[in-house]
């Protein structure tokens, strides 16, 4: 039923970009992105998927995880294209009544659905080889320059973290409470809109009660064994460079000195 | 008014890594007006057996018939099943959902189409039958303690009016005291409804005074099936299975195997007594407790 939704993308595997420190990837696909606007040519762009298609291949991953991620991005996609095509001003080839198609709008439109689909493939490399647990924890670190600003770097990512941890448990709450109104002949699926909306109290009404109960426990929990924020915390799993994450951080820079020197040169 | 399985399995998540046998080869009939203990250890395939009693969960191998009808037929109303097949899942109490005791209780009976003042009706006699005193009718749900939270979500489904009411373990997270008064008002209502139950535990302990038939589960499959008396007999075989047979068996069985003439399927410490007493060829009166 219900459970079988995956929460995020992880997908467990054996590979040195799974293994890799969260921020490496993190401030790596940070990189990765950049050089996609540097890179403005299509030689560029070749350079672009070489490194996109090495990095798929080191992560072990199926390459159909990577593109799934384009289908939420499909119809931004499609739109980008198209006003690209038909309103960037130029050489016309073809034209139908105001809409004129022109070589440039042709180039411009392919630039961007290239950018737009290494942007999204590229970051589904980081959220595949990542647990959202690690990707918290990086984020947590390398946010911490914000605290001196009084962002409350370790808050948000404790929320993050319990957000996280929840999602299953409720599901599975969900789930359960579900079976337990269909035994008392409640009615998840037929019936028109407002009919079903009105059909969903019986389900939301106790989901959320167990919310709050679980939040409560979980905070005289917390409270229990003395949390009192992130000041003076230690990590059970600190989060450490190894020297994978060097050589990681080594090929990442040589690849966006090269979308620079592509840059500058105007290849 | 019976169900029937016949070489039920059942597999979650099947063909992907994460399948899973539950279930394997059941077969078992549910009689009219029987009270039928259903026993195994954790993950034994208990909880997901009563969901194929009522169809929440279709079985992967084999079928389940009520009354003769393949449930999963097509035209075969499995809204209508759950009304005769009550469900109450382990923890009732967080089912409720309604302003006050009352509209909760009729939640189950207005599903089954009743209009409002047979549906309260309905609400009324199972509330009383759980022993819900009519003042707290009127009180949110949430207020009441854990106890009677507990018989409202089973007066829920009772007010279905059930042929048949599962039970999964009715009485965890409740006090010895609250305990015995549940499985007591339990067994009335088989005694005064004459409806079939069947009750889900792990504590033979607990049941064996009420039942008349108990169904050991283990790894999934049916491993005993028979009366309380022959069953706890298998004490050894039980251990095995992570169970343990009534404490009053051990000492029988202790007893007897040190001379004493004893019947070592006595059920309950008022038969225990009697029979020692008669092994010992004592005349009752003369033993004070």
């Amino acid at each position: 039923m219900i459970r079988d939704i995956t929460l995020g993308q992880y997908y467990p595997a054996e590979s040195i970009l799974h293994r890799l420190d969260p921020r490496t990837k993190f401030i790596g696909t940070l990189l990765f992105v950049i050089s996609l606007f540097l890179f403005h040519t299509f030689p560029g762009y070749a350079v672009a998927t070489v490194f996109l298609a090495a990095m798929i291949a080191l992560s072990r991953v199926p390459v159909s995880f990577m593109f799934r991620g384009l289908k939420a991005i499909f119809v931004i996609l499609l739109i980008t294209v198209a006003f690209n095509m038909f309103l960037t001003p130029g050489r016309v080839l073809w034209q139908l009544g105001f809409l004129k198609l022109t070589y440039e709008g042709l180039m411009q439109a392919g630039r961007m659905a290239i950018r737009l689909i290494y942007l999204v493939v590229g970051s589904s490399i980081m959220t595949l080889t990542t647990t959202p647990n690690q990707l918290t924890d990086g984020l947590e670190d390398l946010m911490r320059p914000l605290k001196r600003v009084h962002v409350p770097v370790h808050e948000i990512a404790m929320m993050m973290s319990i957000a996280l941890r929840f999602i299953p448990i409720l599901m599975e709450e969900t789930d359960k409470i579900m079976k337990a109104q269909i035994a008392r002949g409640a009615d998840f699926e037929t019936g028109n809109i407002f009919q079903k909306a009105r059909g969903l109290v019986p389900l939301l009404v106790p989901l959320f009660i167990s919310a709050f109960r679980r939040a409560n426990d979980l905070a005289m929990a917390m409270e229990a064994r003395c949390y009192h924020g992130g000041e003076g915390r230690t990590q059970m799993k600190p989060l450490r460079y190894r020297w994978r994450d060097f050589v990681a951080y080594g090929v990442t820079l040589v690849y966006l000195a090269v979308s620079i020197v592509f840059r500058v040169k105007g290849i | 008014m019976s169900i029937e399985l016949k070489n039920v399995s059942y597999l979650y998540s099947p063909g992907t890594a994460f399948e899973m046998r539950a279930l394997e080869n059941i077969n078992l009939t549910i009689p009219e007006n029987q009270f039928i203990g259903l026993i195994g250890h954790t993950g034994s395939g208990k909880s997901t057996l009563i969901q194929l009693f009522n169809g929440l969960l279709r079985p992967t191998g084999g079928t389940v018939h009520y009354n003769g009808k393949n449930i999963w037929d097509e035209g075969f109303s499995r809204k209508a099943l759950r009304g005769q097949v009550g469900l109450v899942f382990q923890y009732p109490e967080y089912q409720l959902f309604e302003v006050d005791v009352l509209k909760d209780v009729c939640f189950g009976p207005k599903n089954q189409g009743l209009d409002p003042a047979a549906a309260e009706k309905r609400a009324r006699e199972a509330l009383e039958h759980v022993g819900v005193p009519e003042e707290i009718y009127d009180r949110s749900p949430f207020e009441l303690s854990g106890g009677q939270k507990k018989r409202v979500a089973i007066a829920g489904v009772l007010a279905m009016d059930p042929r048949i009411l599962i039970l999964d373990e009715p009485t965890a997270g409740l006090d010895p005291g609250g305990r015995d008064e549940i499985l007591e008002q339990i067994a009335s209502l088989h005694e005064k409804r004459g409806i079939t139950i069947v009750l889900v535990s792990h504590s033979m302990e607990d049941i064996a005074r009420y039942v008349q038939r108990i169904v050991v589960l283990d790894g999934g499959r049916v491993a005993f099936d028979d009366t309380p008396r022959r069953v706890f007999s298998h004490y050894r075989e039980l251990e095995k299975m992570g169970l343990a047979a009534p404490q009053i068996t051990y000492v029988m069985h202790d007893l007897k195997d040190r001379g004493l003439p004893v019947d070592v399927e006595a059920l309950t410490v008022e038969e225990a007594k009697n029979s020692i007493l008669r092994a010992l060829k004592m005349p009752k009166k003369e033993v004070r407790p």
